[in-house]
């Protein structure tokens, strides 16, 4: 049976989809489905349904497991209409998500912060807190979903960290205290009015490709919205996108777009500003995408994106300010100077040039009233790979499960004011291409050769992981999993500039929900 | 007429030869098999198919004939008894109902006398909004009825089940090893397994998922810990200890043995009780007295279960993959290895030993 739960899951795609005429309204659903196990209560409310609030993909997760274990049938259609209406009746508000959507975002690299050890070991050992700390529910409910935890998974009371103590009694106990308390059902929230109908300014950087620019067209369609995306990269490459979108409850945006090659899905929240953040990622490899900053082409004035932001002295070279409303002169920086290339309200690009005396560091270039940040720099005292630390998965050769890749980056730093690496003040100046390799991270992986069977690093950044399976060339027939240095090299002014970061090349990830 | 005699011969010297006690291993297979192994040949003897067993066939537990076998199938939901020269079913208990779903983990043993057999179960009420985790139990059937004969509720956290050898007692291995009288399955005693080691020792990590005592009538597991006083950047502070439990006295002794720089997954003692050998990557023996190490190999691939002869001379490791490796208990040399059919897998079930007469 829990074969099919990834087959559905990966149909959250439908969640995008208009719905047909034919498909039974949400109401009736509840009425003649869902009250078949929850039965309306004396004030006519439905017991767990009502008994707590959820994001999008919560509810849908909920969904998928009436219909995986307790024998739901609901179509394609069904299910969507639900999941629309349970998160537009029974979801969050945007700030309740706030310090976790990156698990909403699928965001590959997260620190994942339980509030104290007790909660890391009893809930964040299995799966991200984030999943917990973006769900509200009453205390009975709470105390269910604890039941429904060792009821469902009954060795989870065996595992470590668990065998280790009372784990039952922890659970009901300072667990079912700290989550009614901290997580409790609250007050429903009122889902957006607003129509998101516009044209959109985007700006964002991409990891492996950097950064880009463009415009997003939302036109509202029934209850959704018809979606076309134009991207412009600094590499001179562009990317098109068409397909749909929606606001779930108070402002979850969720889109599933298309090149005709690649589906990307957008994860983004209408912020407060009236702006939409959040990423975007290939719906087949969520390790690939990208966070989006955007906003309504008839909004408040403001600056979304500069690129690049940093300039080396005794140098020229394009910048491109990315917004809405852009309008003024630019106000520049002592030891800076510019020309004006082309401007509209969305883009203004400027020939700018540093003086070789110029100080270094962080300044601030202005346009009118607007400001954005850019570093000027001489040469870069380091260079750091980023994310630190971080996983890729085996997977392929025939097997159900992709290979999960890597993506690293280099950013490029100075030492600052204290001339010292790795303290406060060091300034970061930006992204920058490098040279890439890995290396066995020590002892143990060179005598298993990890860099030659983990996977490979290309020239962007992004390494592959080897295929899934036992590996006959490896000893004790291993998998290709291994423990690497992902090695970075940039040469600047005939030195050579190295930064290192660690890849535990793993395994797959066998269960994976829409949130991990 | 020559053809007859020709049959009959052989099978009149059967008759006359005294009864010849022979050893069997019985690995359990994904999906729904039961593979019993001729250790003498080296070859699969039989291979009994279990109706409605999947994914795994988990715990076997062997009648002192060797003719039948308790078996834990159907996602730990059922126990079915198996006919062992037929094949055939010849009952099968179905230990929840529609209002409850009643798991049996890791825990079965039968009595001495064949009589009853005791499972650890772990109960859960199933309701149309929500579930309701009970109280984890031991529960005590009729063997001949599969009829329940008594029931008491029991910690939780329990895995492996063992009688001692005369019958009394029940032994349940948890965050502490729980002593159960037998007629009742009330708790009456429990000796210390997290509260061992005390000042010196931190409380040991102990996870005991195979059941391979019946050889050497006495239970035993690798358990983990460190020096309470030790330094973490210090190699030698992480210890592994050999916890041993004798089903005939009633003895628990748990033993710093090594330091941890390789895990086992499981151990089992030698007849003799004079070893103890370890599995998981390497297979590894230790003398049963001192816990000291005696020798180590390293194996082709991990194997998560071990066994040994009723004569102790050679050591059996199964489970995980789909082969039985066959080692030489004084050299730990590889004597042989038997392929399981089709390469079924026995992932995490117990490989186990039984003697029958022939």
């Amino acid at each position: 049976m829990s074969r099919i739960a990834p087959a559905l899951w990966t149909t959250c795609a439908a969640l995008a989809l208009a719905l047909p005429a034919h498909a039974m309204e949400p109401q009736d659903i509840l009425d003649r489905v869902c009250t078949t196990c929850h039965a309306p209560r004396a004030d006519g409310s439905l017991p767990r349904i009502d008994d707590g609030r959820r994001t999008p993909e919560g509810w849908d997760m909920t969904l998928v497991r009436m219909m995986r274990n307790h024998g739901v049938r609901m179509t394609g259609e069904e299910r969507a209409t639900m999941v629309r209406h349970l998160a537009d009746t029974r979801g969050l508000s945007v700030a309740e998500t706030e310090g976790w959507r990156y698990i909403l975002e699928q965001e590959p690299v997260a620190v994942d912060e339980a509030p104290n050890q007790d909660m890391a070991e009893m809930c964040a050992r299995c799966h991200s807190f984030a999943r917990v700390a973006v769900q509200r529910r009453t205390r009975e409910d709470w105390a269910h979903m604890i039941h429904f935890h060792l009821g469902q998974f009954p060795t989870l009371e065996y595992q470590a960290l668990a065998r280790d103590r009372d784990w039952w009694g922890i659970a009901m106990g300072d667990v079912l205290d700290f989550l009614a308390e901290n997580y409790g059902y609250g007050e429903r929230v009122a889902s957006l009015a607003a129509d998101l109908s516009g044209a959109w300014t985007v700006a964002g950087r991409m990891p492996g490709r950097g950064d880009y620019a463009g415009t997003m067209h939302v036109m509202a369609e029934g209850t959704d919205y018809e979606v076309h995306l134009d991207l412009g990269f600094a590499d001179g490459s562009h990317a098109h996108f068409d397909g749909r979108g929606l606001v779930y409850g108070a402002g979850e945006w969720r889109a599933t777009l298309s090149d005709g090659e690649t589906e990307i899905r957008q994860v983004m929240a209408l912020g407060a500003d009236g702006a939409l953040s959040g990423r975007w990622f290939d719906a087949e490899s969520d390790v690939i995408g990208a966070r989006m900053l955007a906003a309504r082409e008839d909004g408040t004035p403001r600056i979304l994106g500069v690129s690049p932001g940093h300039l080396r002295l005794g140098e020229a070279a394009e910048i491109t300010l990315t917004g809405v409303g852009l309008s003024g002169a630019p106000v520049l920086p002592e030891g800076v100077s510019a020309e004006l290339v082309s401007e509209s309200a969305t883009q203004v690009v400027l020939r700018v040039t540093a003086a070789a005396e110029a100080a270094v560091g962080p300044v601030t270039l202005g346009l009118g009233d607007l400001a954005a940040p850019l570093v000027l720099y001489d040469r870069l005292d380091r260079i750091a790979v980023v994310p630190e630390v971080t996983i890729s998965r085996v997977g392929g050769n025939d097997g159900p499960i992709a290979k999960v890749p890597a993506q690293f980056e280099v950013v490029g730093y100075l030492n600052g004011p204290d001339g010292a690496p790795g303290t406060e003040d060091d300034i970061l100046v930006g992204h920058f291409p490098a040279d890439w390799s890995t290396e066995d991270f020590d002892e143990v992986a060179a005598a298993m050769e990890d860099a030659r069977f983990a996977g490979v690093i290309d020239g962007a950044g992004r390494f592959t992981p080897g295929d899934a399976g036992p590996n006959p060339e490896r000893p004790m027939t291993t998998n290709n999993a291994g423990n690497l240095w992902v090695v970075a090299r940039l040469e600047q002014a005939g030195e050579v500039l190295e930064g290192r970061a660690q890849l535990f090349a793993t395994v797959q990830r066998f269960v994976d929900p829409p949130i991990r | 007429m020559r053809t007859l005699t020709a049959l009959l011969a052989p099978a009149l010297l059967a008759a006359a030869a005294p009864a010849q006690a022979r050893d069997y291993l019985i690995a359990p297979t994904r999906p729904d098999r039961l593979v019993i192994v001729d250790t003498e040949a080296m070859a699969v003897d039989k291979v009994i198919t279990i109706d409605m067993a999947a994914p795994l066939p988990s715990l076997p537990v062997v009648s002192a004939d060797g003719r039948r076998a308790f078996v834990i199938v159907a996602q730990n939901e059922e126990i079915v008894e198996i006919d062992l020269e037929s094949g055939e079913e010849v009952q099968r208990l179905i230990l929840g109902t529609e209002q409850e779903r009643v798991k049996a983990l890791f825990g079965m043993d039968l009595s001495p006398d064949g009589t009853t057999l005791a499972v650890y179960e772990s109960p859960v009420g199933l309701f149309k909004n929500h579930f309701e985790v009970r109280p984890t139990r031991l529960s005590l059937y009729d063997t001949a009825t599969g009829a329940l004969k008594a029931r008491a509720e029991a910690p939780r956290q329990v895995t492996v089940i063992a009688y001692s050898k005369d019958g009394s007692r029940i032994y349940g291995m948890g965050r502490e090893m729980h002593v159960f009288d037998a007629a009742t399955g009330q708790k009456v005693d429990e000796l210390p397994i997290h509260g061992w080691g005390k000042g010196e020792y931190v409380q040991p990590d102990v996870l005991d998922a195979w059941s391979q005592f019946e050889v050497a009538g006495m239970v035993t597991t690798p358990f983990y810990t460190f020096r309470e006083d030790g330094d973490p950047e210090d190699p030698e502070a992480y210890r592994t200890g050999l916890l041993t439990l004798d089903l005939e006295t009633g003895e628990m002794v748990m033993k710093d043995a090594e330091a941890t720089d390789i895990f086992y997954f499981s151990t089992v003692a030698d007849p003799a009780k004079q070893r103890i050998f370890g599995v998981y990557n390497q297979l590894a023996s230790f003398d049963l007295e001192t816990r000291a190490p005696i020798k180590r190999v390293n194996l082709p691939h991990s194997y998560y279960s071990v066994n040994v002869s009723s004569d102790g001379s050679t050591v059996y490791i199964g489970g995980t993959l789909g082969n039985i490796g066959v080692y030489d208990a004084d050299t730990l040399e590889k004597k042989g290895q038997i392929d399981l059919p089709d390469g079924h897998s026995m992932s995490l079930a117990s490989v186990r030993l039984f003697t029958r007469d022939e």
